[in-house]
This record gives structure tokens, C-alpha cells and sequence, in this order.
């Protein structure tokens, strides 16, 4: 049930400062896409702009055939995009039952049994959570709630998962967890998802493409293999002269 | 002694009306950070619609029905014309609207309902004696029916899908707009729950304290300290200290002196607000610069 | 509902914006039309007794009254930020103080009034010393609080005639003179409240007023450059309660009697309603509010009996109360702002052309020629050797002493015993990846955050868990990720509240304006000197919010300057800067590193931080992972980790590198 998502010329940002300065990107149906890049590079933006948080400035958004550029982000979760924050942002004092009801809010008035198939199999992939199913969510660990969070995404059978740095944190170990089942629902469910993060090398090993956002824009595209031993992402990272210029050659 | 379980029961059957008023506050201020001054004239208009209700001839209870289904409307009313309109609603911006509103409705209010006090017919007539402490019979009215509907909302925001999406709007509210939760829908339910407690509230007292169109003064400034007790945000602590305030205004009234009665919630507001060290509204909110 | 808008901040003012220009005016353009103002209102006070008819002189004198408390007022809401729900209280302990101090003591008026006043204002100290401390809105709810505690306490006090209050207060006499007419009570009323305006407006623009103006823009921003808001705000509520005072005593002449309805929450509220209705942007709206409220008064008491035979009086109160919700919804500013509007029409329509900018013009120092001290602006700034202070601490100096600091929120660790220090003349990087703690270490350092643990000395002055104007006083600043400008104000404005710790014109000064103007002017040429040195010559006079971004930021460095810091912490200036700017900025930070400053940097661009830092540390998780030169933290395995990210498998050999100092990660 996933679609692809189209994405260009998107300007977006707050007030008086433009963030996003023209975005171009794609993510097929069923494809694990990687956007890295230094802070400040907008990546945050980018996917609260494609959720619906902020109100693009210029640009388009097509998922499938729709165009959602602009859609507030209460109607865009009925339409099939599933945006997992920064920072997670479960609901502390609702139990991590109550989360993934929530999760399922936009789906309305869902047979009981499909809810309850699908809370089955948010266990199967997260075994975590069942152990603590009727526990307040605040009081789980940073990785339990982080996938707490891409459990509620999905919830709402999305097209699209975006996930907005989900490493932030969480100790490698839980970290390679989380990623298995990104893997996992591409593979198995063709789930398009769009991950943002900062841990470049763990993102690379399971995104099929990747894209490197430099200051509003991409600045590089490319197959994970190929962009990890580039000495100009490195550079992106830890300076060296790299601009949003590919011509420019590293010092 | 038999004085001091007097006083303390009817602290306790006044603090009941106030937990249910202070409820309202809660409701409304935790999803939308707005303070609602005119929670009291919503508990005044659902006495004072009672009572004429009742003296046009209508039996208790469909008064009473007519009672909260007014009060309902005007609540909703109140949230999508004053409320909702406003882009950028901060809590004092809330405080001046509200506080409008509620000039408005106590004036018309007095137009509608002339200037007298009057008392609704109590739900039971008379007094019953408990080891030696009389009691009103409303009074065990305004205890039970306060219990309930204090156990319909632990019911509604615990049990509920929409209580729970209220909830979840309080406490990360982008994370609510992210799973489809509309904020309006739940600003407009909150206060749809905040003017059927607080018609409820009115209703309640109205036999004991008879209600006037200046009654929600009073009422709505001693729930809010009661719902202050609890920080604003919590329901169990709005209804303590509700309870708590009723006590200790009956215990100064009876003890020290009646004309205090009234001083008493505004002291206790300023010792707690004064007092609270730091804490969830504290000195700074942690600045995200 | 706030919705998070993003990294940059939502103005907190006490109503929603207006989008009107900005409030606080500075220019001599302004001070001519409050002359024009006055002299107009003498004028209209001095021809109304002979103009109309008795009745509506005397709603003037009511009007006159109810606009000096309300001065006070729109003085502590649109100045202060802070609203009062309350104020009835304060009116009436002036008008019962006059009154007990008249007929119980056969004291003259003005010798009361003068008492009256200096029990109020004790009274304002006594709730606002615990209150200000509060939040807002629950300031705002205490008031209401205080205000019916005066009621209760009039109401049972038998001293003060508990119900009926006491009676038979005599108009004021002097020189041989009964004012006893309304015709002469608007006589003595007409030079109180010429003289309240103007001290007013003369507060307003004085450095206290517009160290307020920055409060209500951005709190943390004026804290940092040592702003102490509490301490500001406590002495306008108190002056406020003078105002109030001089109202109340004013009113128990007037009415000759003063009972528990002088302090009753209705009263409080036709306060409110006259502030707000006249509009909080300016003192003006006190006057104006107070005689169009007392003028919907009386016309809608004539007016509803014959719409609604048999409504009572009270009825206006409907008028009000939706007159207030109106207001707050549709126009913010009150009249103020319509007024605003028509004069903008106005200017229009004479000059379609000019895209013009009302009230931003070119501020004028009175007595003094505005051409002097303006130097040729220039947007490149000339090359000068520093922007040092002259007894600036001795290069090498330790001006920042960080030791062992820690914070934890929750069961979170967020920053885990940090220590490092920063010397004069260097410049100090602080990165690391994302929530690495770096701005949670900035807010500690700077008073925004206190510790849960460590130690943090400036200038051998230990400052953890004080207020961030604590910093600012031993000589430190910071700048802000996300810029906290002074939207209200102009560039020139932005730099002037900069320099609020090196003068010291108080509330009295300010109010006199005379014994503050030498300071005034000097406060001036100082903030525009520094404008040119950061390059923003040609932008002087402009509302700073309207700058593009990147200058934005310059106008928070030069207010920065503008304290004279020792030390100075930048948190990611070249966040939303193009190229040449970020060169610009690093250009004006080895300028400033040049004159014997200390700068802490928090920064992501790398290539920025590597050429400028003497030292860099870098921050992961909270923990110090590696300090040392530029070159050296490039090469560091650890830090390359930390950015780009590590796999479990990855770990070890990570480990054996760092063992080997230099080799590639």
C-alpha cells in the first residue's frame, strides 16, 4: 500500500528565516531513504514541512498522485504519511497502550479486531513493548520510547514513515534493534520511509539511497556505497572546505 | 466536637461544588492554556435556569436537564466565537477575553434574571441527624452526585478515546497533531466538559447558597484556587483542594469570624502561589533558546 | 493553542500583537505630538465647562479621575507586561486614606494625599515583592486576590465604617477657594492629570522604559545584558499604585463619601476596560479610555430604557463586557491602534509614492543637532584595531572557570561534570552533535539554567543558579540561537538597551528627564558608534525586526558589545548566515579576540569553528570527549565517531585507535 513520494522546489522555514531554500528529492514505493547531514542543514524542517507542522513557502509535494504540499498535519495523517518526531514525543502519562491507540486516531472507527491485530504485531516487531504494555510511557527508557514512537507511526497504516533522527541517544545496541525492523518493514511490508539522521554510517547500512543536505539544499545524492568512503560527506561533517557546490574540490 | 464534624461536613458539601467548578479550569487549561474567568457564571446561569425552569412549571429533573443543555450551548459558544478566533492566545490574553465574557454574561444575566437571589428546590426536603451533627438531606445530594460525576470523568479521561486524545493534546500537542488530533475539536470538548460541571456545580449549590446573576463571582474565583492547589493541571489535586478550601472556609467562618469566610480563599491563593518553590510553573520555564 | 512555531521565539506580550509599528517611539517626532496632545486636551478642558452642560462636565470629572488610576495602569500592562485585575485595591486604600485622615484628623487635602500616597505605594511593595515573582498570569489572578481582600477588609472594619464607609469628606480648599463645582474640580483635576501624562510618557522613554520595552520583547535576551525584570517591574507596580492613589484621594473628595464599593472587583475591571479600550500602546489611552468609557456609560444608561423599558443601570455592563471581548479579538490596540491606522490612511493618501515608515524616524536628542555624531554610515566596516574596553583585563586572564559542571533532568543526564576554562584573547569552540548538551552548557554558564551540580566563575565571581543579569554584571554576555531581538525597537534601540549596565538613570531621573539627559545623550552616541563598527551604519533607524536575517544577528552582537563584556558567549552566530556574512562575523570575532575578549562559540559550522578557535572542546552526550587545537580534534577518532556515527561492530576498533594518537578513524 505505499506510494511514492515526489518532492520539489520546497522552500519552507519560520518568521524571517528561510530554512529550506528549495528541496529536491524522491523516495520510491517501498524504498529506505537516508537524508544526512551537519545541524542547521534543515533536515528537521524538511520533514515537518512533509508532515504538515509548517506551511511550505514555495515547492510541491505529491504522494502517489495526491498533492499534500501545505496540508495541515491533522489531515495528512488520514492520507498516509506517519511523521515519528525528534526527541520522540510520546504521551508521558498515557500507558504504551494508550499511545498506540492513539497512533490509530486518524484511522477512525476501525473494527476492533484490526486494531487489535495490529497492536499484535507492534509486539512482534518491538518485543519491549509488550512487557510493558499498561506502562506509563513516560517512564520508559529513550529506546523503548523510540520505538514506542515508530509503533504509534504505524499505526495509522502509513504509506510513508518519516522518522526525524531516531539514533538520538540510544546506545548502538538499541540503535542496531531499531534499525533491523526499519529494514524489516521495508522488506517485508514495502513501507516507504524517509530517515533523517546524524549517524551517517549506521543510516548508510540499511538506506538503499541517500541524500546529504547542506544548508537548506541537497548537495549530494547517491547509492550508500558510494557516498561513505567520499571524503566530501566526511567533510560536510567536520569541515574541509565542502560546499553545497559538487564541483568544489576538498581540501 | 459535634460542632467541628458540623462545620467540617458542610466545608466538605460546599467543597464538593467547588472541586466540581475547579474541574472546569483544569479542563480547559490544560489543552489550551487558557484561564477561563467566566467558569463561574456558567455554574450562576445553570442555577438561575433551574430555578426558572422549575417556576414555570417544568418537574425537577428536565429542569435540570434544560439546565446543562443550556449551559452547554453556551460554553460552545464561548470557545468558537471568543476562543477560537484569537491566533496567538496567550494565558494573559485569556484571562482579559474571558473575563469580557463574563461582564457580558453577568450582565445579562441580571437583565434576564432580575436583581434577587433565589434558591432551586432542594433535591430532598429537610434535615437528617447523624450521631448528634445535622445535616441537610441536599447536602448527601451534593455529595453523591458530585462523587459521580467526579468518577464520569476519571471515567472520561482515562477510559475514553476522546478524554485520552485531550490528554494527549495537553501533553505534546505536536505530537497530537501528528496522529490526527484536531486542537480545536479539543479546545471546543474542553469546554464543553468545563460548562457541564459547572452547570452542574450551580445546580448543586443553588438549594443551599441560592444563586444570583452575581453569583459566579464568588464561585468561579473559589474554584479556581481549588483547581491552583493542583498546579491547574491536575484533576485529582482541583478536586482536594477543592474539598480542602470548602474545609477550611467552614472551620474560619465558624471559629474566627463569618465576614472572613470570603478572605480566606484569596489568602490561601496567595500563600500557595507565593509558597509553590520553583516548581511546574516556576521562576523559569526552562528557556528553549 | 501555543503551537511550537519553530526555533524562533513568539513575542509574550501582554495582548496579541497588533502587527501596529513598533510601540515604543523614540523619536522627537512623538514628543511633538504629546505636546500638541496636551496642549490640546488644556484647551478642551479649559472651554468644555463653557461648552456643555453641567452633566456632562461632571462625567469629565469622573473621567479624569478613573484616567490617573488608569495611567498607573496601562503604565504597569503595556510597559510592565504585567496585568492587574486588582487595581481597585490600590484606589481604594488612597481613597480611604484620605478620607479616614480628612474627617478623623482634620488633615489638609494635599498633606493626605501625599500620606495616602505613601501608604499605597507601601502596600504596592508588600504584594508585589512575593507576587512578581510569579508567573503572569498568576500574578495577574493574585491581584484579584488582593483586591478583594481590601474589599473584605473595608467591608469589616468598624475604622473604616465597615458598609456605609465614611462620609462627609469636604471639597478641597485652597487659598482661601472651595472647589466644590464640577466646573472647578475639572480645574484642579486638569493640571494632576496633565502632570501624570507627562510623567508617564517621560518614563516611558527614559532608560527604564526602555529596558521594560526589551523585557516585553524577549525577557532571557534583556536579563543577559543585565536587565533585573523583577526589580523594574516591582518599582512601576509601585508607582503605579501612586497613580492610583492620587485617584482614590481625588474620588473620596469628589463623592465625599467612600465606602466597600471603591474596592470592588466591577471597578477593577472599568479599569481594565479603560486601559485596554484606550489602548496599551501608548499613556494616551488612559485619557482617551477613561472619557469614552464614562461617556458609553452615561449614553448607554440613557440609551437601554428606552430600547429595554424597565432594564436597570447596570446593563452597560453587557456594553462593557463585549466591548472588552471585542476589543481583545478584533483590535488589540484599542483606539490607539485605530488611530494609528487613520493617521497611516492618511499618510497614503497624501503621498502614494513614498513607501514611508511611520514613527521609525530619526531619533532626536533634544537640545541637541541631530546631524552631530552621525558619521557616514559605511556597510564594510573600516579596519580598527579592536573593540576592546580600556581596562580590560590583562590577555590570559581566566575569565570563565567552568568545574565540574552537571545537569540532570529527570533521570536524564544531560551534561556530566564539564570543566574547562576560557582566558582573554582566545576564542573558545564548543561542538558536538546533536544533543550533545552544548546550549544546556550555554544556559548554565550564562543564568538561563541552574545546575544541578558544578561550579561557574567569571572574573573570579562565582555566578551558577543566579540570574542571567548576574552574569551580565560581572561583565559577560551571550547571544542567542535563536535571535531574541528587540522586535519593538530599532536597530539603534536594539544597541541602546545594551548598554543599560553601564548607565544608571533611574525611575526618577527618567521621570524628570532634566538629570538624565547628559546620560541619555551619551547612551546615544555610544549605541550608534557601535553600530557603525559592526556595519550596520545604514540601518540605524530601522525597526530591527524588519532586517533581513544575517544583520538581525549582527544587531545581537553589537547589543552585546554594547556592555562592554569581558566575555562573550555566541550561541551558533553563523546559524542562517550566507557566505559572506559568516566571513563578516568571523572577521569581527578576531577583532574583538584581538582587543583581549574572551568568546565562547558554539558553533556547527566547522570550517568556521577550525578557523577561527584557539581551542575547541568537544561535547558528546553530555560528556567532554576530546579539548585541544583545531588540528588536533579534526584527526580525533572520538570526535569523527561522534559525528558521524559508530556501529557496535565499530566500537572496538575504535577503541584501539584511540590509543594511537593521529591515525585516521
Amino acid at each position: 500500500m505505499s506510494r511514492d513520494l515526489a518532492v520539489s522546489g520546497l522552500c519552507a522555514g519560520y518568521e524571517r528565516l528561510e530554512v529550506l531554500r528549495g528541496v529536491d528529492l524522491a523516495v520510491g514505493a517501498g524504498e529506505l531513504v537516508a537524508v544526512i547531514g551537519a545541524n542547521g542543514a534543515g533536515k528537521t524542517t524538511l520533514l515537518r514541512t512533509l508532515s504538515g507542522l509548517i506551511k511550505p513557502s514555495a515547492g510541491e509535494v505529491r504522494l502517489g498522485d495526491e498533492r499534500v504540499a501545505g496540508v495541515p498535519a491533522e489531515k495528512l495523517a488520514a492520507r498516509g504519511i506517519a511523521h515519528v518526531p525528534e526527541n520522540r514525543l510520546v504521551f508521558p502519562t498515557l500507558s504504551v497502550q494508550d499511545n498506540l491507540a492513539l497512533g490509530a486516531y486518524a484511522r477512525g472507527r476501525s473494527g476492533r479486531a484490526d486494531l487489535v491485530a495490529d497492536r499484535q504485531r507492534m509486539f512482534e516487531m518491538f518485543p519491549r513493548l509488550r512487557d510493558r504494555v499498561t506502562q506509563a510511557a513516560g517512564t520508559l527508557s529513550g529506546g523503548e520510547q523510540q520505538m514506542l514512537a515508530i509503533a504509534r507511526g504505524l499505526m495509522a497504516r502509513p504509506s510513508l514513515l518519516l522518522l526525524d533522527e531516531p539514533s538520538l541517544g540510544l546506545a548502538p545496541k538499541i540503535v542496531k534493534e531499531i534499525f533491523a525492523a526499519l529494514v524489516r518493514l521495508r522488506d517485508d511490508d514495502n513501507l516507504s520511509i524517509l530517515l533523517v539522521e546524524q549517524n551517517a554510517r549506521a543510516a548508510f547500512k540499511i538506506a538503499d539511497r541517500a541524500y546529504v543536505m547542506d544548508r537548506g539544499r541537497i548537495a549530494m545524492e547517491g547509492r550508500p556505497t558510494e557516498l561513505l568512503n567520499d571524503p566530501r560527506v566526511h567533510a560536510a561533517y567536520l569541515g574541509g572546505g565542502y560546499t553545497a557546490d559538487p564541483t568544489a574540490t576538498a581540501r | 466536637m459535634t460542632d467541628f464534624l458540623q462545620l467540617t461536613f458542610a466545608g466538605v458539601s460546599v467543597g464538593a461544588v467547588y472541586a466540581l467548578i475547579a474541574i472546569g479550569f483544569v479542563a480547559i487549561f490544560t489543552v489550551s492554556e487558557v484561564i477561563n474567568l467566566a467558569q463561574g457564571e456558567f455554574a450562576a446561569l445553570g442555577g438561575l435556569v433551574a430555578i426558572s425552569s422549575v417556576a414555570s412549571g417544568l418537574p425537577l429533573v428536565p429542569a435540570l436537564v434544560v439546565a446543562l443543555v443550556s449551559v452547554a450551548i453556551v460554553s460552545v459558544l464561548m470557545e468558537r466565537l471568543v476562543i477560537a478566533p484569537v491566533r496567538r492566545m496567550t494565558t494573559l490574553t485569556s484571562i482579559v477575553l474571558t473575563l469580557g465574557v463574563s461582564t457580558a454574561l453577568k450582565a445579562a444575566l441580571l437583565l434576564f434574571y432580575g436583581p434577587n437571589a433565589e434558591g432551586l428546590t432542594a433535591f430532598s426536603a429537610g434535615f437528617i441527624d447523624i450521631g448528634g451533627v445535622t445535616i441537610r438531606a441536599h447536602e448527601l445530594w451534593i455529595l453523591g452526585v458530585a462523587a459521580v460525576v467526579c468518577a464520569a470523568v476519571y471515567w472520561f479521561y482515562e477510559k475514553t478515546t476522546t478524554g485520552k486524545s485531550l490528554r494527549a493534546c495537553a501533553e505534546q500537542p505536536v505530537a497530537a497533531r501528528l496522529v490526527g488530533i484536531s486542537l480545536g475539536r479539543a479546545s471546543l470538548i474542553s469546554f464543553l466538559v468545563a460548562g457541564v460541571t459547572g452547570a452542574i456545580a450551580g445546580v448543586l449549590a443553588s438549594p443551599v447558597t441560592f444563586t444570583a446573576w452575581d453569583s459566579g463571582l464568588t464561585l468561579g474565583l473559589k474554584g479556581f484556587v481549588a483547581a491552583t492547589l493542583g498546579g491547574l493541571v491536575s484533576m485529582r489535586g482541583a478536586i482536594l483542594g477543592g474539598v480542602v478550601l470548602g474545609v477550611l472556609e467552614s472551620l474560619t467562618a465558624g471559629y474566627i469570624d463569618t465576614g472572613l469566610r470570603d478572605a480566606v480563599a484569596f489568602l490561601l491563593l496567595i500563600v500557595v502561589l507565593v509558597l509553590r518553590p520553583g516548581g511546574v510553573f516556576g521562576r523559569h520555564a526552562e528557556a528553549r533558546v | 493553542m501555543a503551537l511550537p512555531a519553530g526555533p524562533l521565539p513568539t513575542r509574550g506580550g501582554v495582548l496579541p500583537s497588533t502587527g501596529a509599528p513598533a510601540r515604543r517611539v523614540t523619536g522627537w517626532r512623538s514628543r511633538r505630538g504629546d505636546l500638541i496632545g496636551i496642549l490640546v486636551l488644556i484647551g478642551f478642558l479649559a472651554l468644555l465647562p463653557f461648552a456643555v452642560s453641567g452633566f456632562w462636565v461632571n462625567v469629565t470629572v469622573y473621567a479624569l479621575i478613573y484616567s490617573i488610576a488608569a495611567i498607573g495602569l496601562t503604565l504597569l500592562m503595556g510597559l510592565a507586561g504585567q496585568v492587574s485585575l486588582g487595581h481597585a485595591g490600590f484606589f481604594a486604600i488612597g481613597a480611604y486614606t484620605q478620607a479616614v485622615l480628612v474627617t478623623k484628623y482634620e488633615t489638609g487635602s494635599l498633606v493626605a494625599s501625599v500620606v495616602a500616597v505613601a501608604l499605597t505605594m507601601t502596600a504596592a511593595v508588600l504584594v508585589g515583592l512575593p507576587l512578581l515573582r510569579l508567573r503572569g498570569h498568576y500574578f495577574a489572578l493574585a491581584t484579584l486576590g488582593f483586591g478583594i481582600i481590601v474589599s473584605v477588609a473595608a467591608t469589616e472594619s468598624d475604622f473604616l465604617g465597615a458598609t456605609s464607609g465614611i462620609f462627609g469628606i469636604e471639597k478641597p480648599a485652597f487659598n482661601g477657594r472651595t472647589y466644590d463645582s464640577a466646573g472647578e474640580y475639572l480645574l484642579l483635576l486638569a493640571p494632576v492629570v496633565v502632570i501624570g501624562l507627562l510623567l508617564a510618557r517621560n518614563v516611558v522613554q527614559s532608560r527604564i522604559g526602555r529596558a521594560l520595552g526589551a523585557v516585553n520583547d524577549s525577557e532571557v535576551a534583556a536579563e543577559s545584558l543585565g536587565v533585573d525584570a523583577y526589580r523594574l517591574r516591582l518599582q512601576v507596580l509601585v508607582l503605579s499604585a501612586a497613580y492610583a492613589s492620587v485617584a482614590g484621594s481625588a474620588f473620596a473628595h469628589w463623592l465625599a463619601v467612600v465606602n466597600p464599593n471603591s474596592a470592588n472587583f466591577p471597578l477593577s475591571v472599568k479599569f481594565l476596560l479603560i486601559s485596554v479600550l484606550g489602548g496599551l500602546g501608548t499613556i494616551w489611552g488612559a485619557v482617551v479610555g477613561a472619557l469614552a468609557v464614562e461617556g458609553l456609560d452615561e449614553g448607554l444608561s440613557r440609551l437601554i430604557p428606552n430600547i429595554v423599558p424597565g432594564a436597570s443601570g447596570e446593563v452597560e455592563l453587557i456594553g462593557f463586557g463585549i466591548a472588552l471581548t471585542v476589543v481583545v479579538i478584533f483590535m488589540p490596540g484599542g483606539i490607539h491602534q485605530a488611530w494609528l491606522a487613520v493617521l497611516a490612511l492618511g499618510r497614503r493618501l497624501r503621498r502614494p509614492a513614498r513607501g514611508d515608515r511611520p514613527e521609525a524616524q530619526r531619533p532626536g536628542v533634544p537640545g541637541k543637532n541631530r546631524g552631530e555624531g552621525a558619521e557616514p554610515a559605511t556597510s564594510v566596516a573600516v579596519e580598527e584595531p579592536s573593540l576592546a574596553r580600556e581596562d580590560g583585563p590583562a590577555a590570559g586572564t581566566v575569565l570563565l572557570e567552568v568545574g565540574g559542571l552537571t545537569r540532570r533532568f529527570g533521570g536524564v543526564v544531560a551534561v556530566d561534570d564539564l570543566s574547562f576554562t576560557v582566558a582573554a584573547g582566545e576564542i573558545l569552540a564548543l561542538i558536538g552533535p546533536n544533543g550533545a548538551g552544548k546550549t544546556t552548557v550555554f544556559n548554565m554558564v550564562s543564568g538561563a539554567l541552574a545546575p544541578t551540580a558544578g561550579t561557574v566563575t567569571v572574573s573570579g565571581r562565582r555566578v551558577e543558579g543566579r540570574k542571567p543579569h548576574v552574569f551580565a554584571r560581572a561583565r559577560a554576555t551571550r547571544t542567542f540561537q535563536n535571535l531574541q531581538i528587540f522586535s519593538s525597537m530599532t536597530v539603534l534601540g536594539n544597541v541602546m538597551v545594551g548598554r543599560h549596565l553601564r548607565s544608571s538613570a533611574g525611575l526618577l531621573r527618567g521621570a524628570l528627564v532634566v538629570p538624565a539627559l547628559a546620560e541619555e545623550q551619551a547612551i546615544e552616541s555610544s549605541a550608534r558608534r557601535l553600530v557603525e563598527l559592526v556595519g550596520l551604519g545604514e540601518d540605524v533607524d530601522r525597526l530591527a525586526a524588519d532586517l533581513p536575517f544575517g544583520r538581525q544577528r549582527l544587531v545581537e552582537v553589537a547589543r552585546a558589545l554594547a556592555s562592554e563584556p569581558d566575555l562573550l558567549l555566541l550561541d551558533e552566530p553563523m546559524a542562517g548566515l550566507s557566505g559572506s556574512e559568516r566571513r563578516e562575523l568571523a572577521r569581527l570575532l578576531q577583532r574583538l579576540r584581538a582587543g583581549g575578549m574572551g568568546v565562547v562559540l558554539v558553533e556547527h559550522d566547522i570550517d568556521a569553528v577550525l578557523a577561527l578557535a584557539d581551542r575547541v572542546a568537544v561535547l558528546d552526550d553530555g560528556v567532554l570527549i576530546a579539548l585541544g587545537t583545531p588540528k588536533e580534534i579534526r584527526n580525533d577518532p572520538a570526535v569523527i565517531a561522534a559525528y558521524l556515527g559508530v556501529e557496535e561492530d565499530d566500537e572496538e576498533a575504535t577503541e584501539l585507535t584511540l590509543t594511537e594518537p593521529g591515525a585516521e578513524g
